[in-house]
């Protein structure tokens, strides 16, 4: 450590106070605050304060079951996005071409369409007589009048498109900062190419894999427009589910409490995976 | 009110401003011109439900009105939710003479005696009774009249009630609104019905949807309708007239079918604030509104079904609407009422995969 514990008088934890501060009351303010008035309005039944709303849900295996839907919605467009984004971001960070950032640039243009634009563009394709639909139906393998409009499967493939760019955005920086000269040092050892890709580069992009899966995660079990419009009225996930209760059917109190539900499912899972993830990084330092 | 944005409809500018121009020059103008003018002088706000009708009207009506009685008329578009909020907190001074809803809030505005009796005005009378309110405190000017929509291509026998949409030929063409669209209400009632039940028993009608559900598409949205049809795939479904009138002038033949069960419906109705000093000038405009060619300048233009009984549709836009004779009254109460419950059971029986 080159820093001191103080620089030029003001003790660092205050300077690192100052830094955090304006994030902090944004968080606070923006995030904090408005959960909590939600958290209080699910609690509300029957007053002052009563767990109605979370029995209903946790009680009743249709809510369970669109929960679980939103669960595996996250898991599956993850493990897409990481298998797609991994071997495009390593390849974006290794190019030795001017052109590597303008491939980046061009991995990073759906994010500029909207998610509503970009997920009618796949209603089009998902149509029974869609493109993709009609590929499947080629091969036999689902009855002639099959579309993957309306389906699990359709959600996770325009879900996966959607969410892809931010995997590789994130990958890439952490694949980029990787020292080359590490894994030629495993190959001088006598590690074969693969084993040192294996040993030491994915070892090192770990908390790169971290930071996408739970970004990707986190925007899979909460996304609204593409699993409302891609999986239709068949589609029951959580951020469905809340918008329907709230705007719809007006039921405010409930639509508050999926709404903490679904947070704090994902907070521990985030948690847990992060803790899965994180405990072998010393290991890999 | 979620149906307001249906009723948000595009239509023809140009067709309008001939409309309009048609009308400046009928000889009612040079009647009126004759009498004094008998609201000189004074002003009225009316709500409007926004888009192009609101242009419309202003032309067809409030301009009209304005010439023949001197009233100077406003419109400010609002949705029937937030003008009924509107009109109840403006109970004691109103700034809005007339209010106008798609949703059925004149029947509580009532009840809350928060409307007046309107004087009655020659074109009144040609409203059939159940258009209208028997005290006179509100009054229908348009319908959007559901019922069923099909590709006329594609079937050769045309559907003509609810239960054709179990003819086997339909299988996997069959297409319905979301239970939280409401013409998907609409469509489970009229499913119960067709099948023994009602509102207060709708069993039936869930029972029935069940059958067609597992091959039907479920759409959310009014902008699904025009996409679904244009697939080919989807052959019948149930909707709005009007919607079949644009998919047709969009070129995707779509036509419209009274079902013998009637048409469900939903009422555009004008009422005058209690403490409104303008309700003759607001009588006046809804009278407007009801000439019969301005009903059906409204119905070429926007969708919206005459109530005018003397109305004569041109023969392109009558096919897309029902007659006043042929409509399903709904209770409403009963409906707005079930909503939450039946919302539930159709995300568990219905909307499955």
């Amino acid at each position: 450590m080159s820093l001191g514990s103080r620089a030029g008088g003001v003790p660092r934890s205050l300077i690192a106070a100052g830094l955090l501060a304006p994030a902090a009351l944004l968080f606070a303010v923006l995030f904090v605050w408005p959960q909590l008035g939600l958290f209080v309005q699910s609690v509300g039944q029957p007053p002052p304060f009563g767990l109605a709303q979370y029995q209903r849900f946790l009680g009743d295996s249709y809510y369970l079951g669109v929960l679980g839907n939103s669960l595996l919605l996250g898991l599956c467009v993850t493990l897409v996005t990481l298998v797609l984004g991994f071997p495009l971001a390593f390849l974006l960070a290794r190019a030795e071409t001017r052109w590597a950032g303008l491939l980046l640039l061009l991995t990073t243009f759906p994010l500029w369409v909207s998610a509503v634009v970009r997920s009618f563009a796949w209603m089009v394709l998902f149509f029974r007589n869609g493109v993709a639909s009609r590929m499947l139906q080629a091969t036999g393998l689902v009855p002639h009048d099959f579309q993957l409009l309306g389906t699990f499967t359709g959600v996770v493939i325009a879900l996966a498109q959607v969410l892809l760019p931010i995997m590789i955005v994130t990958l890439y920086a952490v694949i980029r900062g990787i020292d080359r000269d590490l894994e030629h040092a495993a190959m001088n050892l006598g590690a074969s190419p693969a084993m040192a890709m294996l040993l030491v580069t994915l070892r090192l992009a770990r908390g790169g894999v971290l930071a996408g899966s739970l970004l990707v995660f986190s925007l899979s079990v909460s996304a609204f427009a593409t699993p409302s419009l891609v999986g239709g009225a068949r589609a029951h996930f959580m951020a469905v589910t809340i918008y329907e209760q709230t705007l719809e059917l007006l039921d405010w109190p409930f639509a508050a409490a999926i709404a903490a539900i679904l947070l704090a499912i994902s907070l521990s899972v985030a948690l847990t995976y992060g803790k899965l993830l994180g405990d072998g990084r010393g290991e890999a330092r | 009110m979620p149906r307001d944005g249906l009723l948000a409809r595009p239509f023809g500018r140009r067709a309008m401003l001939g409309a309009g121009a048609a009308l400046a020059g009928s000889p009612l103008i040079g009647e009126a011109a004759a009498q004094a003018l008998r609201f000189a002088g004074r002003e009225v706000v009316a709500t409007a439900f926004g888009g192009p009708s609101q242009d419309m009207l202003q032309r067809m009506v409030f301009d009209r009105v304005q010439r023949e009685t001197g009233a100077r008329g406003t419109q400010t578009p609002l949705l029937s939710a937030q003008a009924f909020a509107r009109m109840r907190a403006e109970a004691q001074a109103p700034q809005i003479d007339l209010f106008m809803f798609s949703g059925g809030q004149q029947v509580q505005a009532k009840a809350d005696g928060l409307t007046q009796p309107l004087p009655t005005q020659p074109n009144f009378a040609n409203v059939p009774a159940n258009l209208k309110d028997p005290e006179g405190h509100w009054i229908a000017w348009g319908l959007v009249t559901e019922g069923i929509l099909y590709r006329p291509d594609k079937v050769a026998n045309p559907p003509r009630s609810y239960r054709d949409f179990f003819r086997p030929e339909f299988a996997g063409h069959i297409a319905f609104p979301h239970i939280t669209n409401g013409y998907g209400t609409d469509f489970l009632v009229m499913l119960a019905r067709a099948h023994g039940g009602s509102e207060q028993n709708i069993g039936p009608g869930f029972e029935a949807m069940k059958r067609i559900s597992a091959r039907a598409n479920i759409f959310r949205t009014a902008a699904e309708v025009q996409t679904l049809f244009a697939s080919g795939d989807i052959w019948i479904m149930p909707y709005d007239g009007a919607s079949a009138m644009r998919s047709t002038a969009m070129g995707i033949p779509v036509a419209y079918s009274v079902p013998e069960e009637g048409a469900p419906f939903v009422l555009l109705v004008g009422c005058a604030a209690r403490r409104s000093r303008n309700a003759d000038i607001a009588a006046a405009i809804l009278n407007g509104h009801l000439e019969p060619e301005v009903q059906a300048s409204i119905a070429r233009e926007v969708g919206w079904a005459p109530v005018n009984t003397a109305t004569q549709l041109p023969p392109d836009v009558a096919p897309f609407m029902a007659p006043t004779d042929r409509l399903a009254d709904l209770n409403r109460d009963v409906i707005n009422a079930s909503r939450n419950a039946w919302t539930e059971r159709f995300n568990r029986e219905i909307a499955t995969r």
